[in-house]
Parts: C-alpha cells; sequence; structure tokens
C-alpha cells in the first residue's frame, strides 16, 4: 500500500513537470514575437529590448529558458507582471482571499443543501419528491454559471435590490452580504451535479442486499442512514467531490466575471486578454498544481473510506 | 467544461413509465425542434434584420417593433436571438459529432481489447479529463489568437475523455460477458465482433453521452463567448449578447434575460432528452 | 454417501412454551406496475402454519414466489410488490403493519437470511462490527459485554473470532460470509429464522457444512425455521414438514418423510424423478417438458396442467386448493386419488435401473491432448465483486474421439481456465495442447488455414443462458452468424438455421425471437445450436445446466445425450455436479486448486472414489 501511495506522489510530480513546460512552451506558440509582447506598453527601443532579452533569458535555448523559469518558479519567484509592474506572486496573493471565501462559501451550500437533497431523492425515489428535485437538477445542470450569475444579478440586485451588484465587500459581514449572489449562482451548478451524483448513488445503494439485510435485523433508521446509506454513497460522492472542486475552477471564472470580484478567476480572463505573459504562467501553474494536489487527495480518501482499495491484490 | 460524471442516470427504471412519453421530455422535445429550425432557418424567420443598426434608437427596451427591444446599435434583440443559435450551436454540434465519431470507437477499442491499448488510451484521456476544460481553454486561446475553429478544435480534444471514459466502462461490461467469447470462438475478427455486437449493446450509453457533450460545450461555448475569448466580438451569439446584456442591464434586461434563457431551455432540454433517450434503448435490451 | 436426515429433534427440544408461532393465512403478494394499470400475481393464497420449534421448507424453482413470500412475512417487499392475506406472529398481524411495529419485530422475533452471501454484509464494515451492530441495544451499550457477545455468537457459527473478527467481508470465503452473516440475523435471538435460499450461492462441500450448521442451531436454539429453497433434496433432508410451490400455487404439502416417498402431487413426483441421481447411470432421464409459466396464465386452472403427464380436460379448467390425502398432508391434484400408485410407481422406476454405461463409440486416437498446462490469473479485487484467482498446475488429459470426459471441479479449481485456454480465449504460461494433431497452445501463432480448421473443431457452451446470447439480435441471426462461420452460403442459411432449431427442439418460428422472449431453458437450446451450427468435433460444455431450473435441467442433458448419439461428438463436461457427471460421462478427472487429484472411468470414480477430495464431493450430496 505504501508503495502505492509513493507511486502517486511520483506520479503526480511528474504530471506537474509536464503541465509545467507546456505551460511554458504556450508562450512560444502566441503570436508576435517574444519582446514585443514582454514589453507590453513600454516603448521598443534597442536599449529596453536588450534588458528584455537578458530578464527573460531570449538568447539562450528554449529548454535553458525554460529551467530558469521552472527554477525561479519553484521558489515561487514568477517575475513581475507587464501591466502593473508588480511581482505576479503578490498580484496573486492579493486576489486569494476573494476566490477562497467565495470558494468556501460555495462549497458550504453544495454539501449542505445538495448533498441530503440527494439522499433524500434517492431514498424517496419514484415520490415527487424525487421528480421534482430531479428536473432541478436538470436545469441546474444547464446554466452555466454566467447566465444564473446573471439572472440573479438582475432580480435580487437590480430589481429586488436585496444585494449588491459587483465587488467583494469589507468586512466580514459585509463579504458574505456581497459574495451570496456569487455563491449561490456558482453553488446551483455545482450542486444540481453534487445531488445527481449523491441520488444516483443513493439508489443504487438502496437497492443492495446488504440494506435489506441490515433492515431485515431490525436495525435503526439512524443505523441504517449512517453506517449503510451514507459511508457507502460517500465512495462515489468523493470520487466526483474532485471533479467538482476542480469544476468549480471554471465556474468561478465565470461569476467572478459577472459579479466583478477581484479574484484568482477573473485574473485568469484579465491577464490573458492584455496578453501579461507572467501572470498567465504564474496563474496557469498555480492552477495546475491545485488539480493535481486535488486529485490525489481525492485518491488517498477513497483508501481511507473503502478498505478493498487498501488491499487490492496485485 | 464537460459537465456530466460518470454516473449519469438512475440504475432501476419504472418501465410502464417509459412507455408514454413523459410531459417534460415532451416540452424538451418540442424545445428542441424549435432551436432547430432556428438553426436551419434563422434569417428567413427572423421578423428584422439582425445586423440593421439604428444609431438613432439605440438600446431600447421592449415595444411593439421589437419584441426584446434593441441593444446599443439598434439592433432587433428577437432577431440577433434567433439568428445567434446557428452561431452558438454550431460549434457543440461539432464538437458532439467529434466525440461520436472519434471518442467512442477509441473508448469501445481500450475497453474491448485491453491491455496495452487500453493503458494508452485510458492514461491519456485520465491526464486530459482531471483538467479544468474551460480554464485551459481560455489559457490556450486568450495566448493563441487562432479564432473560431481553433476554439472547437480545442473543445473537441478537452470533450474527447468523457465519452472515451464513459464508452469504455459500458464496452467493459459487454466485452466480459460470455455471448463475446461465443462469437470469438467461432472465429470473428475483433472490428467486426465489436461493430456487430458490442457497440449496439452500448449505444444506449453513447447516444446519451453524445447529447450530454453537446450540451458541456454548448456551456462552455458560450462561456468562453460571454468572457470575449475565442470570439469575434458583435457577432450574433447568445454568449456575446449575454456579454452586452450585462453592460445595458438597466436599459434592456431582455438584451440578458433572451439569449440567457434560451441557452438554458436548450440545454436544458437536450440534458432532458438524453436521459430519457438512456432509459428507452437501455430497456429495449431487458 | 449418506442419506442424513439433519434435523431429528427430540419431543422435547420441539416444543418451547415461549416460542411463537407464525400462521400465515391466505397470503397473496401481487406486483404493480406504475400507476396501478398492471397487476401480476407473485404467489397466490399460500396457507401454513409454523409452529415453535419446528421445520418448514417452501420448494419451488424460479418464479414459484418462494423469495416473495419469504420477505412479505418480514413486511421488505420491494415498492411495487404489496401483499394480502394474513400473516401473524401469535397475536401480531404483519400484513399492512406499520414499518415503526415492523423494526420492532425484525432481528428480535423473527430474522431473514438471504441468498447471496457475496452481497449480503456492508462492505464497509468488519465482521466483528456487523454482529456488534445486530445485538440487542441494551447488550450493545455495555462495551465488554458487547464483545463477549459477539464473541460467542461467532464461535456458535464456528468462526474464530481472533482470526476472521476483524476481516472485512471482502477478505472471508462465501462459506464464512454466509456464517457471519447467520451469527448477525440470530444476534437477538429470534424465535423464527427464515433462510432463502442460504446455499446456493456456495460451493457443493460448503453447501453441507452451513446446512448442517443452520439445523444445529434450529435444534439447540428451539426456534422455527422457515427454509425456502429450489432443491428437493435439501428441504427433505433439513425440515420435517415441506410445502411445494409451483407458479404461486401450493401444489403439495406435508411430511418430508411422507412427500418424499409417496409424493401426491405429478409435479413433486417428477421433480423427484428428473434430478438426475448420482450413484448409477439412467438410461434415458426423465425430464419435464416445458417451462415454468407466469403465475397469472395459470390463473383458473391446475398451474402444473400443462406439463403434466396425467393431466385431463378439467385439470386445465379449474383451479383447486391443496385438500387433504393423509394426516397433514394435502395435494392440489383433482385426480390424485386415481392417480397415486403410478406417482409411487414412478420413484420406484428411477431408483430400480442400475444399467452399464455405454461404450465409448471412439477409436484409439486422441482428439484432444493437453500436457501439463499451466496458467495463472492475477485479478485486482474490483469494487463490490471479489473475483477468484483461477490456477491451473500442470494439467494433463486426453479426449479420444467420440468420447465424453467429465471434468468436476468447484470454483476456483481451474476448470473454466482449462476450457477457455483450449477455445484459445485465453494462453496458457506454460504445457501444451494439441487438437487433432495440431498444437494450439497459442492461438496467435496458427496460420489463418489452422485457425480457421481449429475453430471449426471445438466449441463450447456456457454456463448463464442470461449471457450467452447477444440480446440485440434475433435468434435466427444469432444461428445465421454461427452458420456463416461454417462457410455456408447466403442462399441456404435460413434452411440451415430451421433445421438448427430443430435439432435442438424448437419451432422455426424461434428465429424471429428475441432472447428476452425466451426461458432459460429455451436459451441454452438455442447456445448449443449456436455451438453446433459450425459442426464441431469437440465440445466443450462449462456447467450448462447449473442456472436452469430442476425441471428444466434434465431436459438440455438428455437433448446433449442426444446429440452425441446422433454426430457422435466428443464432449469435455465440465461441473461440479457429481449426478450429472455421471450420466453425461465415461471418464472423469476431478480437479482441486489446479491438480488433477483423481481420474478413472466414472463408474470407477465415482463408485469407490479414492482421494479424500472426491470423497468429500460425493459426502456432500444429500441424496
Amino acid at each position: 500500500m505504501l508503495v502505492y501511495v509513493v507511486n502517486r506522489f511520483l506520479v503526480a510530480f511528474g504530471l506537474l513537470i509536464v503541465v509545467s513546460f507546456l505551460i511554458f512552451a504556450l508562450l512560444a506558440i502566441s503570436p508576435g514575437s517574444m519582446e514585443t509582447t514582454l514589453l507590453g506598453a513600454r516603448p521598443a527601443t534597442p536599449e529596453t529590448i536588450d534588458a528584455i532579452r537578458d530578464e527573460y533569458h531570449l538568447n539562450q535555448p528554449f529548454l535553458v529558458q525554460y529551467w530558469y523559469w521552472a527554477r525561479d518558479a519553484a521558489q515561487l519567484d514568477f517575475g513581475r507582471s507587464i501591466t502593473s509592474g508588480d511581482t505576479v506572486t503578490h498580484v496573486v496573493q492579493e486576489r486569494l482571499p476573494i476566490s477562497f471565501a467565495l470558494a468556501g462559501y460555495t462549497l458550504l451550500l453544495v454539501l449542505v443543501v445538495g448533498v441530503p437533497l440527494g439522499l433524500l431523492a434517492g431514498i424517496r425515489h419514484g415520490t415527487r419528491a424525487d421528480r421534482v428535485i430531479t428536473t432541478f437538477t436538470v436545469v441546474g445542470m444547464s446554466a452555466p454559471a454566467f447566465a444564473v450569475g446573471l439572472l440573479l444579478l438582475y432580480v435580487f440586485g437590480v430589481e429586488l435590490g436585496w444585494f449588491p451588484v459587483f465587488g467583494a465587500g469589507d468586512g466580514f459581514v459585509d463579504r458574505i452580504h456581497h459574495l451570496t449572489l456569487p455563491a449561490i449562482a456558482l453553488a446551483l451548478a455545482l450542486g444540481a451535479l453534487v445531488v445527481r451524483q449523491t441520488r444516483a448513488a443513493a439508489l443504487d445503494v438502496m437497492h443492495e442486499d446488504y440494506v435489506t439485510f441490515a433492515r431485515a435485523r431490525g436495525l435503526s433508521r439512524s443505523r441504517l442512514l449512517g453506517a449503510y446509506a451514507l459511508r457507502n454513497v460517500s465512495l462515489p460522492i468523493v470520487t466526483s467531490a474532485g471533479f467538482i472542486l476542480i469544476l468549480a475552477l471554471s465556474g468561478a471564472v465565470l461569476v467572478e466575471s459577472v459579479f466583478s470580484l477581484a479574484g484568482v478567476g477573473s485574473l485568469v480572463v484579465e491577464s490573458v486578454t492584455t496578453k501579461d505573459v507572467p501572470v498567465v504562467q504564474g496563474v496557469a501553474l498555480m492552477l495546475a498544481f491545485y488539480v493535481i494536489v486535488i486529485n490525489v487527495l481525492i485518491d488517498l480518501s477513497v483508501m481511507v473510506i473503502d478498505p478493498r482499495t487498501r488491499y487490492s491484490v496485485r | 467544461m464537460t459537465v456530466s460524471p460518470e454516473i449519469i442516470t438512475e440504475s432501476r427504471v419504472d418501465r410502464a413509465r417509459l412507455r408514454r412519453l413523459p410531459f417534460l421530455t415532451a416540452v424538451a422535445l418540442v424545445v428542441a425542434l424549435a432551436v432547430t429550425v432556428a438553426v436551419a432557418f434563422g434569417s428567413l424567420i427572423a421578423p428584422h434584420d439582425p445586423d440593421a443598426q439604428d444609431l438613432i434608437l439605440g438600446a431600447s427596451g421592449r415595444s411593439a417593433e421589437h419584441w426584446l427591444g434593441t441593444d446599443d446599435l439598434g439592433r432587433d434583440v428577437f432577431s440577433r436571438m434567433i439568428v445567434g443559435a446557428r452561431a452558438a450551436l454550431l460549434g457543440p454540434l461539432v464538437v458532439a459529432f467529434v466525440t461520436l465519431v472519434i471518442g467512442a470507437p477509441l473508448g469501445l477499442m481500450a475497453g474491448f481489447y485491453g491491455g496495452r491499448v487500453d493503458g494508452a488510451i485510458s492514461r491519456g484521456a485520465d491526464l486530459i479529463w482531471a483538467l479544468p476544460a474551460l480554464l485551459v481553454a481560455i489559457v490556450v486561446l486568450g495566448v493563441v489568437d487562432g479564432g473560431y475553429w481553433l476554439t472547437v478544435a480545442v473543445i473537441a480534444f478537452l470533450s474527447l475523455p468523457h465519452m472515451i471514459r464513459l464508452s469504455r466502462s459500458a464496452t467493459l461490461v459487454q466485452a466480459r460477458l460470455p455471448y463475446i467469447d461465443a462469437v470469438r470462438a467461432l472465429g470473428l475478427s475483433g472490428p467486426r465482433i465489436m461493430s456487430r455486437h458490442v457497440f449496439p449493446n452500448v449505444s444506449p450509453t453513447v447516444v446519451a453521452t453524445v447529447l450530454l457533450d453537446f450540451v458541456g460545450a454548448l456551456i462552455v461555448f458560450s462561456s468562453l463567448a460571454f468572457l470575449g475569448i475565442g470570439f469575434e466580438p458583435g457577432s450574433a451569439d447568445w454568449g456575446t449578447m449575454l456579454a452586452s446584456g450585462k453592460e445595458l442591464l438597466f436599459i434592456n434586461p431582455w438584451l440578458l434575460i433572451g439569449p440567457g434563457i434560451a441557452i438554458v431551455l436548450t440545454a436544458a432540454s437536450v440534458t432532458l432528452l438524453g436521459d430519457w433517450a438512456y432509459e428507452r434503448l437501455s430497456e429495449r435490451d431487458a | 454417501m449418506s442419506a442424513v436426515s439433519l434435523s431429528t429433534p427430540s419431543s422435547a427440544e420441539r416444543s418451547r412454551q415461549d416460542g411463537s408461532s407464525l400462521v400465515v393465512e391466505g397470503l397473496s403478494v401481487t406486483a404493480t406496475g406504475a400507476q396501478d394499470t398492471t397487476r401480476r400475481t407473485l404467489v397466490r393464497e399460500i396457507s401454513f402454519s409454523l409452529e415453535p420449534g419446528a421445520t418448514l421448507a417452501l420448494v419451488g424453482e424460479s418464479g414459484s414466489g418462494k423469495s416473495m413470500t419469504a420477505r412479505a412475512i418480514l413486511g421488505l417487499l420491494p415498492q411495487n410488490v404489496r401483499a394480502t392475506g394474513s400473516a401473524r406472529l401469535e397475536d401480531i398481524e404483519i400484513v399492512g403493519a406499520r414499518e415503526r411495529e415492523l423494526r420492532r419485530l425484525r432481528g428480535a422475533r423473527l430474522s431473514l437470511l438471504l441468498q447471496d452471501p457475496f452481497t449480503m454484509l456492508n462492505p464497509l464494515q468488519s465482521a466483528f462490527d456487523t454482529v456488534a451492530e445486530s445485538l440487542p441495544r441494551s447488550v450493545r451499550r455495555d462495551r465488554p459485554r458487547a464483545r463477549d457477545e459477539v464473541e460467542r455468537r461467532l464461535l456458535e457459527v464456528g468462526v474464530d473470532p481472533t482470526l476472521a473478527g476483524r476481516r472485512y467481508p471482502f477478505q472471508l470465503s462465501g462459506g464464512m460470509r454466509q456464517r457471519v452473516a447467520l451469527a448477525a440475523s440470530l444476534a437477538k435471538d429470534p424465535q423464527v429464522l427464515i433462510a432463502d435460499e442460504p446455499t446456493t450461492a456456495l460451493d457443493v462441500t460448503t453447501q453441507r457444512d452451513i446446512l448442517e450448521l443452520l439445523a444445529q442451531l434450529q435444534r439447540t436454539r428451539g426456534m422455527s425455521l422457515l427454509l425456502i429453497t429450489h432443491d428437493l433434496a435439501v428441504a427433505f433432508s433439513v425440515c420435517d414438514q415441506v410445502l411445494v410451490l409451483y407458479a404461486g400455487s401450493t401444489l403439495e404439502h406435508g411430511p418430508s418423510a411422507v412427500l418424499a416417498d409417496e409424493p401426491a402431487h405429478p409435479y413433486t413426483a417428477m421433480l423427484r424423478a428428473s434430478s438426475p441421481p448420482a450413484n448409477h447411470f439412467v438410461e434415458r432421464l426423465e425430464a419435464i417438458p416445458g417451462t415454468v409459466p407466469a403465475a397469472d396464465s395459470v390463473a383458473n386452472q391446475c398451474a402444473f396442467a400443462e406439463r403434466c403427464n396425467w393431466a385431463r380436460p378439467i385439470c386445465s379448467a379449474t383451479y383447486t386448493v391443496a385438500q387433504p390425502v393423509g394426516e397433514g398432508h394435502a395435494s392440489a391434484c383433482i385426480r390424485v386419488d386415481e392417480i397415486r400408485p403410478e406417482l409411487r410407481r414412478l420413484g420406484e422406476a428411477a431408483v430400480g435401473e442400475v444399467r452399464r454405461a455405454a461404450t465409448s463409440l471412439g477409436s484409439a486416437s486422441a482428439l484432444l491432448e493437453v500436457h501439463d498446462l499451466s496458467k495463472s490469473y492475477r485479478t485486482v479485487s474490483l469494487v463490490g465483486k471479489s473475483r477468484e484467482v483461477e490456477a491451473v498446475r500442470g494439467v494433463s488429459f486426453r479426449i479420444d474421439a467420440g468420447e465424453s470426459l467429465g471434468l468436476v471441479g468447484e470454483s476456483g479449481s481451474g476448470k473454466t481456465s482449462i476450457a477457455r485456454c483450449i477455445l484459445g480465449l485465453s494462453a496458457p504460461e506454460a504445457g501444451r495442447i494439441r487438437l487433432e494433431g495440431t498444437d494450439i497452445t497459442d492461438y496467435r501463432a496458427l496460420s489463418r488455414t489452422e485457425l480457421a480448421q481449429v475453430r471449426a473443431s471445438v466449441q463450447i457452451v456456457f454456463q448463464d443462458p442470461y449471457a450467452s446470447l447477444n440480446p440485440r439480435l434475433r435468434i435466427g441471426s444469432v444461428l445465421a452468424e454461427a452458420v456463416q462461420a461454417r462457410g455456408v452460403k447466403r442462399l441456404d442459411t435460413a434452411s440451415e438455421v430451421a433445421e438448427l432449431l430443430q435439432l435442438v427442439g424448437l419451432s422455426k418460428d424461434y428465429a424471429s425471437r428475441r432472447p428476452r422472449a425466451l426461458s432459460g431453458g429455451e436459451r441454452q437450446r438455442v447456445a448449443i445450436a449456436r455451438a453446433l451450427a459450425i459442426q464441431p468435433l469437440l465440445l466443450v460444455c462449462d456447467e450448462p445446466v447449473a442456472s436452469l431450473d430442476v425441471s428444466v435441467q434434465a431436459q438440455i442433458l438428455e437433448l446433449l445425450r442426444d446429440i452425441r448419439r446422433q454426430r457422435s461428438t466428443s464432449m469435455l463436461f465440465i461441473t461440479h455436479d457429481l449426478a450429472v457427471v455421471r450420466q453425461m460421462t465415461e471418464r472423469v478427472i476431478v480437479l482441486y486448486a489446479g491438480e488433477i487429484v483423481e481420474e478413472g472411468s466414472t463408474a470407477d470414480v465415482l463408485d469407490a472414489p479414492q482421494h479424500p477430495y472426491t470423497q468429500r464431493l460425493l459426502a456432500s450430496r444429500l441424496d
């Protein structure tokens, strides 16, 4: 088992290297000369061009450039933003709190509302409640986060005026007030997925023999729900949880855009549109790291939950 | 952003209930047909010329002349919405087609042959599947200005793993059954077995997945259009309309609501049809 | 081979004052379609009473409704299934009771043991926890006492708590899992235990152990046992009383001893007669023609009329409830008084014949030679089901032209691996296989012509009739494909297909049907037809009747015999059932853990087994 864990980490690390190389190589495909792109708005005089060449090692072979970049990246030094001149790390750092707050809020909503609804739909399969919930999941899955966001923005922000329509606010309470609509927008699509997954898993579990046998022994409802339903359902849920966490990234980009939140998601869009290469590379790598770590955590969690995976016959 | 995870629908099905078309599915079918008509005959049925500008009028709200009002250049929103269907749905259609024609066979081969073939295909698919599609699309397309068809190619590539995974797991179930062994024992070749025996039995999964891939692609495409990445600005596309709709929110909210609802309705209808198709097709095999 | 009656209770043990009677009266179970549009009867007005300490077996084939009866008594019917009538445990009416009341009853007063030990236990819980959670709350709360109780109960079912207690289900064998489940179901000391086919999913050698355990527990605890089974021999061995169910109707019920010797219903008599014996060869196997009907299609008549040798028009027109024909003995047969002597003679006739097996039709030339075959598997245990790791170690045998060789083994013996290697579906690690002189060890090394010839020489019939046919293709297409593999032209295909269908006893119009519409026995016939389409010299049969109803098994076996007689096809007959081996083969090899432990002529091996494993297999039989 230990071998498997170590192996998993090695694979993850290897993946990170490959992805970082791809991200770096992306720069080379972008149209226009490297120098002008990197100069951005600054004037292109021979001096500045030389300076740029030096700073970014543009005279060196490609792989050497990659090495310099990767080495710096490992120390969390991604250079400076072309647009603002600020260090990339600093730029990202400023944006992180808002994104984290949004992510946390969303996760809370998804778990607290999504999982119970899914369980309810699965356990009470075929009833009215189930059908209503299922219909809502279809709608939730079909609505891109930005469409929902815009709709919420219009109805609750503009028409009803219950919530502010842009920005992230100051202070704890104000922030929650500001982040509610974005969180709901994000939670709707993700929540729909969670509900569907939970429901399917609950359906499967409810029909299993071991549930019938448990009932036949007169076990209490709480025992059935906890040790039987929930625990066995958590397996497929944890696997899809990782998937959802990654989906949340994409959704966050859209939602931050709609509600003008200065988070990491909107940073991605901004830096890409302004071709702020160092920022793009830095953020992309950090996000890749995030994705890979999530995947590893998921695999490890599955091992913790399901004893069968711990002892798989090789 | 491919939306659907491994487990698509419930595993226990009440057969009698499916014999008649459920109300919602009928509605979904109607919507899908309406959208198809818009895609095919858009410019013919639109009340106004979608590109006709009226700079004097500018953005305005609903009126008898303009059912959903006008945008900032005085163009009729309703007409643009109808015509925009084609732009909005062409890409997803191509993506869905690609997943069917490339993804499904790959998945079938991976599941049927196993061994190294499976290893190679699965590993590749898993790698791509783990990535957040929209983000990758944003980064790649933002940096490389390749235009619309590059966008289509990137999204198609990112959508393949979903189909590969699902068709592979459906194939694995079939490939283990004795009827496949029996047919192997008769001496039939691999490709023949896959096309004549395996594929018909995994077609419910494949069909449902194609429809869901379409929905996923639709969502990604409209998201990209909204963000202004990979699309020409000003084109009549639901996503771009939503982007400008945000600006004009206070003047003409319909610029936002119209296309927004169009996206949601189309996506929801196709999802429902996908679910229903899966249940109907798989119950045929008892 | 002992005809052991596993339950011989003394009257003292029998009557327990504190026990409860389970009285079932007119219990009917129906399945309703959506919105109550369609109704399907599963069980029709079953009645019996189970006194404290008594044992009753519900015997029936698939579709008889026996499992549903068990579930109805515990109020555990699936969503769309309803029960009407009455099932009373002492003074409490179960049918229509509220879930809360039922929960109090379940486990504490009556308990249910399910059929499949591989799916019955919570996969994420250890054996210890599964038993612990089933204990009464007062015991559970006291941790040290709970621990002692769990250990005691595991020991009671023959499980070593220190060894297996902390294990998860996937780490335990089928037999162990069943024992743990048994301990859990008895944790609250119920007065009534309903065991639904408790040994069907287990190996033959384990079956006997579990049944003995059940009987012993029943005796020592003085509880009543309702045993659900499809196997008459099991019913007679374990229980005092037997109730025979067929297509939802009760055909006969009474004391085991009486039904075993003097059945009062044609079905019971024919069911007994159609079970092939293991102790001698029978010239012609007594089969019950046809298949088990749906309960609704025989609603107003005797359920068995269509297949009964003694049926008269009146049987197809009247439905009778079982009427008394003796002390505690009732039969639903209208004609029972007339035909009783004939029924008795039926049983006698089967026992009376002792004949030598047909001599081998073959010459000295070997059709198939297997030398030192070895194969090992690595299977990753998937979520949900654990796969047996089959290994074959240095197996050698030969089959001569026209001969039928039996391969006896249980799961994990390697028998399926051997079959797959012969068919080229798997490649062995070591050893040689020769078919008609051609080396077929590695199918991939064969030239195209060699491959075509080999494929035309050996074919296989699998165990599971429900997965042996492509559900999407019509029967005609399935057979046409096989026929064309032989090189037959398109024009002649249709007539060839019709001939094949006739050969396996199916009418021509089966060609246009889909597998879904066919019964298990019919599907197996089609599978046989497909295998024969290519006119092979060697037919490998891998447990071809194990998944079929008892009343249909004899049909298929007799069909295979006919084919052998007509076409002189050699056979490799793989089975765990010694009775089948006796009837279908001339020579036999016994496989255990990948090795041959005994071989010889069928008569010799079965009459005088030398190896302890073979002896154990024979001893596990209950007839």
